[in-house]
């Protein structure tokens, strides 16, 4: 790890090394793509842009591993302390989830907006996952409330305490605490369906987001004997079956989604950077025609077999032994960055369909609740085309939002009409030039 | 509160269309009301409509770097051939390519938008000034004026052309072969008419013929390609991996 400071907090580490997960995303970045997330929450009243300004201000020294810049080393790149001013808050745009150019934006890797009664966030995947802008977002709109006067705000959940110091657990690379399984499962490498679609202009990122009722999504979801998760993953597997039956192809092939899992879920940490691994179920239209309760079960089925602690254990280990190989460790970063380019292009990202994460549902403190209608993610703009989808509920509200820099919407409209089908009720919101 | 007529999901308020199926919304009650009405009543849209681009970052340091290795790199050589090795005037040729690297680099680090024109312009005109530096370096110029310019010239308008057409006519894997070969015919057929006119000016065409054909063949073949659907259809299943 980094240098400790000489002056006077000791504790604050100087630099930081990326996580393992954190390696690979500055790496795809192009012109014209960064692996960036965005995380919103739409209050009951108007923002107020001073005052947010004051509490990013406030809340962002907490979180060293945000107020950080990317730099390159020889061998890897690094996180270092960002003493630059900034970031400032800024009207929200409808392009979000832009490309971020390292040097730009006074090196900062966060974004803040607002607009109306909506506050967004958007950071850098190389700083920390979801579960860690999630901290930093519900941390930043606490204070906000605070300023505006609500002081019986309370840290808890996703809030933390701005006066407490950092915890070393919450800027640790929980990776390497927990890549011990004495073997390497391999990674899955076939070439799955890709979403053909006609190419948006550079910088548009079409969102689609469906508002629903999370209980009647779990009462439908029960009817399948699913959870949530495992419904919303087989709607999707539905819509990308249909969508490769409808579309054109020269051949079928299996279709696979990405997704996300939690590691904090199964192995105690803290941490506020990169703790996820990623799991792909999915289904081979070769094998024969699919009904929608068999999707559902197979989804179930692999869920079970494979979201457990000794599986993610050795899925962890197969990505830390890569990078600890002192083979690999050696070689600089300029021929890292171009084989693990080409590595990602033409395996990793052929590996899925599309991708699908499930925040799950907002903890927040009950005092807070009264002042937030509802939150949103968005998994940011796809490496390449094809649709990213997002879930998180909070109350009684379950949003699931589609991003895509395709022109076709189709994927996002079978998903849709199967839900209706299902007896949910979906109210649509579009950035699309309607 | 409107629903779409075929997804049967609910839409924004503020929503012209369905954002899945693109089935637009009509309220017969809306037709009724005024333009004053409606703007009134009118709500904020969920998404903001404005874009924003991505800040440029300029590369300062880059462009400091650049310009000081080759500045220097030029200005010694050119002490060092004023008073250390002085019998001929070779740092003529060093300070000029060093200009070269320069207009090559430095103007789309300054301005990363920059015009892919104006930068095949600049870049032929540098090689230009650079050829006719080397001229002080020779006896005679003859050369520059029958063979380097011209060759500048022809070589310029028709990356100029090949940029044109990559940009601004339609791009796939066939146009782009066509408009390759094409750029390659007309540049050795032009080669070959240049050096004829410097070397006896008499102009008869022989190898640049042979290119010229091949590339021909490679074209009408393209061409046919492209204007018939189901031939390239099949051979794209017959070639596809």
């Amino acid at each position: 790890m980094g240098r400790l400071h000489k002056g006077e907090e000791t504790e604050y580490k100087r630099w930081y090394k990326l996580d393992l997960s954190a390696i690979v995303y500055p790496t795809l970045q192009r012109r014209d793509f960064s692996s960036v997330y965005r995380l919103s929450v739409l209050m009951k009243e108007p923002v107020q842009p001073r005052v947010l300004q004051q509490a990013v201000d406030r809340t962002l020294p907490r979180f060293p591993t945000y107020k950080a810049a990317i730099r390159r080393g020889v061998f890897w790149r690094y996180l270092e302390p960002n003493h630059r001013p900034g970031p400032f808050v800024q009207e929200d745009i409808k392009n979000s989830c832009q490309p971020m150019r390292f040097k730009g934006n006074n090196r900062y890797l966060i974004r803040v907006y607002y607009y109306g009664n909506r506050i967004a966030f958007e950071a850098h995947h190389s700083l920390g996952d979801g579960t860690g802008g999630m901290c930093v977002l519900n941390t930043i709109v606490a204070n906000y409330l605070r300023l505006l006067g609500h002081e019986e705000i309370q840290n808890g959940g996703f809030v933390l305490d701005i006066n407490e110091k950092p915890d070393p657990e919450e800027l640790e690379d929980a990776y390497m605490k927990y890549a011990n399984a004495k073997v390497c499962p391999p990674r899955p490498a076939e070439k799955t369906y890709r979403v053909r679609g006609t190419k948006e202009p550079f910088y548009t990122l079409n969102i689609i987001g469906g508002i629903m009722s999370t209980s009647q999504v779990l009462e439908v979801a029960k009817k399948y004997n699913a959870t949530i998760t495992e419904y919303l993953n087989a709607v999707l597997l539905y819509a990308l079956l249909k969508r490769q039956e409808n579309g054109f192809h020269l051949r079928l092939r299996p279709v696979r989604i990405a997704m996300p899992v939690n590691l904090r879920r199964f192995f105690p940490s803290k941490t506020l950077r990169n703790f996820i691994t990623m799991i792909y179920p999915g289904v081979d239209p070769r094998l024969g025609e699919y009904s929608f309760e068999e999707i559902v079960e197979h989804v179930h089925n692999y869920m079970k077999y494979h979201i457990n602690e000794k599986l993610l254990r050795g899925d962890i280990t197969t990505n830390a032994r890569t990078q600890s190989n002192p083979f690999i460790r050696v070689v600089p970063l300029f021929l890292k960055d171009f084989v693990v380019k080409r590595f990602y292009a033409r395996v990793q990202d052929r590996n899925s369909s599309a991708g699908l994460t499930n925040m799950g549902v907002m903890q927040i403190p009950e005092s807070m609740k009264p002042y937030i209608e509802r939150y949103d993610i968005y998994m940011g703009q796809p490496f390449s085309r094809r649709t990213n989808c997002a879930i998180i509920s909070f109350g009684d509200w379950l949003t699931i939002n589609f991003t895509s820099s395709i022109v076709e919407a189709d994927v996002e409209r079978y998903f849709f009409r199967k839900l209706v089908q299902d007896g949910i009720h979906v109210k649509i919101e579009s950035n699309r030039n309607m | 509160m409107s629903y779409c007529v075929n997804c049967g999901v609910e839409l924004d308020d503020t929503a012209q269309a369905c954002a899945l199926c693109n089935t637009p919304v009509i309220n017969p009650n809306i037709l009724k009301k005024s333009r004053a009405e409606l703007e009134k009543s009118r709500k904020n849209p969920p998404y903001p409509v404005e874009s924003s681009e991505v800040e440029d970052v300029k590369r300062v340091d880059m462009i400091i770097l650049l310009t000081v290795v080759f500045g220097s790199t030029a200005l010694i050589c050119l002490l060092l051939n004023l008073f250390v090795f002085s019998n001929s005037r070779w740092s003529l040729a060093v300070m000029g390519a060093c200009a070269i690297l320069w207009v090559i680099f430095v103007p789309y680090l300054i301005n990363r938008k920059m015009s892919p024109f104006l930068a095949i312009l600049l870049d032929g005109l540098i090689v230009a000034v650079y050829l006719y530096i080397l001229t002080f370096m020779v006896d005679t110029d003859k050369w520059f004026w029958g063979l380097g310019l011209p060759i500048v010239i022809l070589s310029t308008v028709v990356m100029e052309g090949f940029s044109f057409c990559i940009r601004k006519l339609p791009r796939s894997i066939l146009t782009m072969g066509l408009y390759f070969f094409s750029a390659v015919a007309v540049l050795v057929t032009g080669l070959e008419v240049i050096i004829d006119c410097y070397l006896g000016g008499r102009v008869s065409l022989s190898w640049s013929m042979l290119v010229f054909t091949i590339c021909l063949i490679v074209d009408i073949t393209i061409i046919t390609l492209l204007s018939r659907r189901g031939l390239r259809d099949a051979v794209r299943r017959r070639l596809h991996f």
